[in-house]
C-alpha cells in the first residue's frame, strides 16, 4: 500500500502548496513586529488599525456597493437574456450567442481598455458609475452560461403544459420556468458577486475619484510598502468567506434532509 | 404571437441585446478602429489610417515581450496541468463525498482576494523571506536564493492564482470518465499506459484545454502579478498594454496590441471547439 | 422569492448608507497625487476642519498622471501635482487654469528660491509644493566600496542588488548624465549609447519601484538604490548604516506643484486645500512624515538648496522624441 501513501502525500502537499500563503498572512497579521520576518510577539494591533483606517472602510463601502449593484441587475439580464435566447429565435441569435462568450475568452485588460476607451470617447465621467457599468459588463456572460445550464428539455415541456392549461408567458415564467432555473440563477449570482468583489484589472481601468475599491486600495497598500493591516483585513476576508461557505453548506445539506422526509 | 407573448420576446431580449450590443461590440469595434489610427507626441488620437501600430508589433522590442510572456503563460499553464491531472486521477478512484470536499476545500482560497494571496507569496520569497530561512537554517544553501523579483516569482505567483481554473475543469472531466470503459479494456488486457492513452486522454483533452485557456489567457494579462512578483522587471504583455494606456499615452498602439490578442484568444478557442470542447464549460467554474 | 426581498433589502441598505456618506459633507475635492506624499491624517484633518471630502488619488510617474486626467472627462479631477516638466506640457495642452493668488493667503510662506523657475516663470498656472532629487542610497554595512557616481554602479559584483526608480525619464536621464550628455539628449546616437548602458546596469537591478523603494532597504532585499531623496532618508532612518550620495555626475530634480485643472467643479474648494497645505503647521506634518524638500519658509531643509538648483538637473519636453525614450524603456525592461 506504499503506492497509497504516496498519492496521499501528493493531494496534501497540493492543499498545502494553496494554503501556503493564507496561512502565512493570518500567523502574520498577529505579529508585533512590522516587518513580516521573525515573530517577535502576539499583538491585535493592526485589527485595532484597520477598523481606524477610513479609507480602507470607504473603499469597503465602495466594494460592497459595486458587487451588489452589478451582481443585481446582471442577475436580473442574464436570467431573462437566458431565457429569452433559449426561446426565441430572431435575426442575429447566434451572432448574440457569440458576443456573450467573448468577455468570458478574451483577457480581463482587454475588456478594461476597451471600455475606458469607450467612457472616454463618450466623455462619461469615470466614478461609482463606470465602475458598476464595467462589472455588469463581465457578470452578464457568467450568469447567461449558469442560467442556461439549468434550462433542459424537460422545462420545455412543462411550459408548453402550462401554456396548454391558459396560462400567459409572463405567468409561465414566475409559475414555471424561473422556480426550475432558481438553482442556475443562484449559483450565477454568487459568482457574478464573487467575481466583482475580487476584480482588479477592470476596476483599475475604470475607475475614477471617489470610487476606490477594496482590491484597489490593497494593490495601492502593497504598492507603498509593507503593512500588516493587509494580513489583518485578508484574515478577517478570509474569515467571512469560511462563515458564508460553512452557512451555505449547512442549508443545503438541511435542505436534502429535508428533501428525503 | 399573441400580443402577452410578443410583449414577454421584448422584455427577456432587448436587455440583453443592448448589453452585448453597448458593452461589448460597440468597445470592441471602436478598439478596433482605434488600431489603425496614428497617435500625437502628447498621446491624442489622430484619425488618420495608418498600419504603423500593426507592422510596430513585430519590432524586435514588442516582439521580444511576446514570446517572453507567451513562455511564462506556457510554463504557468504546464504546471497547473501537472498538478491537476495528477490530482484529479487520485481523487477519481476515493469517495463522491472526498471528491466534493476537496473541489470545495479548493475553491475557498480562490474565493480569497487574488491581491491577498499574492502578497502572501512576497512574505514566503522574499531573500529573507520564510522560504529562505528555512532553506538556510536545515543546511541545505548558504546564500538565500533568488525566488521572486523576477520570472521565478511571476511563474510561481500565475500558477497559484490560476490553478483553480485548471483544477475544477479538469476534475469534471475525469471524474465524468465511464468506469465500464476502463474495466472492459482491463479485462481485454490493456495494460496501463494503454488505457492512459487510449481511453483516458482522448476523454479528458477537451477539460485540459478548458483548464489552459483559462489559465494562459489571464496569464498574459495579469499585470498586477508580474508588478508585486516581478519587480517592474519583466514586462508581460498586460503591462505592454497598460502602458501605452497609462503611461506612455499611446492608445492605437495598446488598442493594436489587444486586437491581436482577441486574435490570438479566438484562434486558441476555435482549436478547443474543434477538440469537442463546449464554450458553456468555459465559464462554469 | 425569499431570494428576491433579501437582495431588495440588501440594495437599499446599502443605496441609503451610501447615499448618506456624501451629504454629509459640505462639498468635494477630487485630489490626484503622488503615492506616499501627502499623510491620510493631513487630508483627514482638512476635510474635518472645512468639511469637505476630499476623493484622494494616487499615480507614480508624471506620465501615468497625464494620462489619467486626458482619458477621464474635463472636470473629473480637481487639483493634480505635476511636476515641472509636466506643469509646462499642461500649460501647452491648455488643460490648467491661471491660479488667482489671491485667494491663497499662504502664498507668502513659500521661500522666493523655490519661485519663478523656467517651466513656470511667473507662477501664473503652478506654486510649489515639494522638491526632491534623485541620490543614491548604499547600505555601508554590506557595501564597502567607496561609490561617488552612477558610473561606479555598473559594477558585476553588484549583481541582482539595486533597486531603481520605475520612471523611464529620470532613468535614462540618469545613463545619459552618466555618459556625459545633457540629461535630455534626444540625438539617436547618445540613446544608443544609453541604451547599451542601461543594458549593463540590468544586471545589477533587482527591481524598478517608485512607490517604496525604501521598503526593499527595510527587508534587505538590496544594498544600493537610485531612488527619491525623501525615500532614502526614511530608509536611513531605519537603518543608520545607509549612507546618501549625491551623484558626481550630476542629479535630477524634481519639484512638483499644485496645478488646478481647467473645467474643475470645486475651484474654491481646491485654493482651501492648497492654503491649508501651505499653512506652516501642515507643512511640517507632511515633510515630518514624508522628508523631502519643502518651499515652506519656516521648515529647515537639511539640505543645501544651493546644490539642489545649481547642481541639479531638470527633465524637458522633448517633443515627438518621447516615441523614442518609450521604445528604448520597453527594450530595456
Amino acid at each position: 500500500m506504499k503506492h497509497k501513501k504516496l498519492k496521499n502525500i501528493f493531494i496534501g502537499l497540493v492543499l498545502f502548496f494553496l494554503y501556503l500563503p493564507i496561512i502565512v498572512l493570518v500567523v502574520y497579521s498577529f505579529n508585533t513586529s512590522k516587518m513580516n520576518i521573525v515573530f517577535e510577539g502576539f499583538t491585535f494591533d493592526w485589527y485595532k488599525n484597520l477598523f481606524n483606517n477610513r479609507d480602507l472602510i470607504e473603499a469597503f463601502i465602495n466594494t460592497l456597493i459595486i458587487a451588489v449593484t452589478s451582481t443585481v441587475v446582471s442577475t436580473i439580464i442574464g436570467t431573462l437574456g437566458a431565457v429569452g435566447l433559449n426561446k426565441y429565435d430572431f435575426k442575429f441569435k447566434s451572432f448574440i450567442n457569440l458576443l456573450i462568450y467573448i468577455p468570458i475568452v478574451i483577457p480581463e485588460i482587454v475588456l478594461g481598455i476597451s471600455l475606458l476607451s469607450i467612457y472616454t470617447l463618450t466623455k462619461i465621467e469615470l466614478g461609482m458609475f463606470t465602475l458598476i457599468l464595467s462589472h455588469i459588463a463581465f457578470s452578464i456572460p457568467f450568469v447567461i452560461v449558469s442560467v442556461r445550464s439549468t434550462l433542459s428539455s424537460t422545462l420545455k415541456t412543462y411550459e408548453e403544459a402550462a401554456k396548454d392549461l391558459g396560462a400567459n408567458s409572463m405567468n409561465t415564467f414566475f409559475k414555471v420556468t424561473l422556480p426550475q432555473m432558481m438553482p442556475g440563477v443562484i449559483s450565477g449570482a454568487i459568482l457574478a458577486f464573487t467575481l466583482s468583489l475580487d476584480d482588479v484589472v477592470i476596476s483599475y481601468f475604470t475607475s475614477g475619484p471617489g470610487s476606490n475599491t477594496l482590491p484597489l486600495k490593497i494593490y495601492s497598500m502593497i504598492k507603498t510598502g509593507i503593512s500588516p493591516d493587509v494580513n489583518a483585513l485578508s484574515t478577517l476576508m478570509l474569515l467571512a468567506t469560511m462563515i458564508i461557505l460553512t452557512t451555505s453548506a449547512i442549508i443545503q445539506s438541511r435542505k436534502i434532509v429535508g428533501g428525503t422526509k | 404571437m399573441k400580443k402577452g407573448d410578443r410583449f414577454f420576446k421584448f422584455i427577456t431580449l432587448s436587455p440583453i441585446v443592448i448589453y452585448t450590443s453597448l458593452l461589448i461590440l460597440l468597445p470592441l469595434i471602436y478598439i478596433f478602429f482605434l488600431s489603425f489610427c496614428k497617435n500625437d507626441s502628447y498621446g491624442g488620437i489622430i484619425y488618420d489610417f495608418t498600419l504603423s501600430n500593426y507592422i510596430a508589433i513585430f519590432d524586435i522590442t514588442y516582439l521580444n515581450i511576446f514570446v517572453k510572456s507567451s513562455l511564462i503563460a506556457f510554463i504557468a499553464t504546464f504546471i497547473c496541468i501537472c498538478i491537476s491531472y495528477p490530482f484529479a486521477l487520485i481523487l477519481r478512484e476515493r469517495s463522491e463525498n472526498l471528491q466534493n470536499l476537496m473541489t470545495k476545500l479548493i475553491m475557498i482560497p480562490f474565493l480569497t482576494n487574488s491581491l491577498i494571496r499574492t502578497y502572501g507569496w512576497i512574505v514566503l520569497l522574499r531573500k529573507n523571506g520564510i522560504v529562505n530561512s528555512i532553506l538556510i537554517t536545515s543546511g541545505l544553501i548558504e546564500n538565500p536564493l533568488s525566488l521572486m523579483y523576477n520570472n521565478l516569482g511571476i511563474i510561481i505567483g500565475m500558477s497559484y492564482t490560476l490553478l483553480p481554473f485548471m483544477v475544477l475543469p479538469v476534475c469534471s472531466s475525469v471524474f465524468k470518465i465511464d468506469n465500464t470503459l476502463i474495466e472492459a479494456a482491463r479485462d481485454l488486457g490493456a495494460k496501463p499506459w494503454a488505457i492512459f492513452k487510449k481511453i483516458i486522454i482522448p476523454e479528458t483533452i477537451s477539460g485540459v484545454f478548458n483548464g489552459s485557456l483559462m489559465v494562459f489567457i489571464p496569464a498574459i494579462g495579469y499585470f498586477f502579478i508580474s508588478d508585486i512578483l516581478g519587480g517592474g522587471k519583466a514586462m508581460i504583455i498586460g503591462n505592454l498594454i497598460k502602458n501605452q494606456f497609462l503611461t506612455a499615452r499611446n492608445w492605437p498602439f495598446g488598442s493594436a496590441i489587444s486586437i491581436f490578442l482577441i486574435i490570438i484568444t479566438f484562434f486558441l478557442v476555435w482549436i478547443y471547439r474543434k477538440l469537442g470542447g463546449k464554450l458553456d464549460d468555459l465559464g462554469g467554474m | 422569492m425569499k431570494y428576491i426581498k433579501l437582495l431588495i433589502i440588501i440594495v437599499s441598505l446599502i443605496l441609503v448608507t451610501g447615499c448618506n456618506r456624501s451629504s454629509d459633507y459640505d462639498g468635494v475635492l477630487n485630489v490626484l497625487n503622488w503615492s506616499s506624499y501627502i499623510p491620510d491624517s493631513v487630508i483627514h484633518d482638512f476635510e474635518e476642519e472645512y468639511n469637505i471630502k476630499v476623493n484622494y488619488g494616487t499615480y507614480s510617474s508624471n506620465e501615468e498622471l497625464l494620462a489619467k486626467v486626458t482619458s477621464s472627462k474635463e472636470g473629473t479631477y480637481d487639483l493634480v501635482f505635476p511636476s515641472d516638466y509636466m506643469v509646462e506640457l499642461m500649460k501647452e495642452k491648455n488643460i490648467i487654469m491661471k491660479l488667482d493668488k489671491d485667494k491663497i493667503l499662504n502664498y507668502y510662506n513659500i521661500d522666493d528660491t523655490f519661485l519663478h523657475q523656467s517651466y513656470d516663470p511667473y507662477n501664473e498656472y503652478s506654486l510649489p509644493f515639494l522638491s526632491t532629487v534623485v541620490v543614491i542610497a548604499v547600505n555601508e554595512a554590506n557595501i564597502t566600496d567607496n561609490i561617488t557616481g552612477y558610473n561606479d554602479l555598473l559594477m558585476s559584483k553588484y549583481k541582482n542588488n539595486i533597486v531603481i526608480l520605475d520612471d523611464q525619464r529620470i532613468v535614462i536621464g540618469m545613463s545619459l548624465m552618466a555618459l556625459g550628455y545633457d540629461m535630455n539628449e534626444t540625438d539617436p546616437k547618445a540613446l544608443k549609447e544609453a541604451e547599451e548602458w542601461l543594458i549593463k546596469l540590468k544586471q545589477n537591478i533587482k527591481a524598478y519601484d517608485s512607490d517604496s523603494p525604501k521598503t526593499f532597504f527595510i527587508t534587505d532585499e538590496v544594498d544600493i538604490g537610485i531612488m527619491w531623496s525623501a525615500e532614502a532618508i526614511l530608509a536611513r532612518d531605519e537603518n543608520p548604516n545607509i549612507n546618501i550620495i549625491y551623484p558626481s555626475e550630476g542629479h535630477a530634480i524634481s519639484m512638483d506643484n499644485y496645478v488646478i485643472l481647467k473645467g474643475s467643479k470645486n475651484v474654491d474648494n481646491a485654493y482651501l486645500f492648497i492654503d491649508y497645505l501651505l499653512r506652516d503647521d501642515v507643512s511640517k506634518k507632511i515633510i515630518a512624515e514624508y522628508p523631502y524638500i519643502s518651499p515652506n519658509k519656516s521648515i529647515y531643509n537639511t539640505i543645501s538648496l544651493d546644490d539642489i538648483f545649481n547642481k541639479g538637473y531638470y527633465v524637458e519636453n522633448i517633443g515627438s522624441n518621447i516615441k523614442e525614450y518609450d521604445k528604448l524603456w520597453a527594450d530595456i525592461k
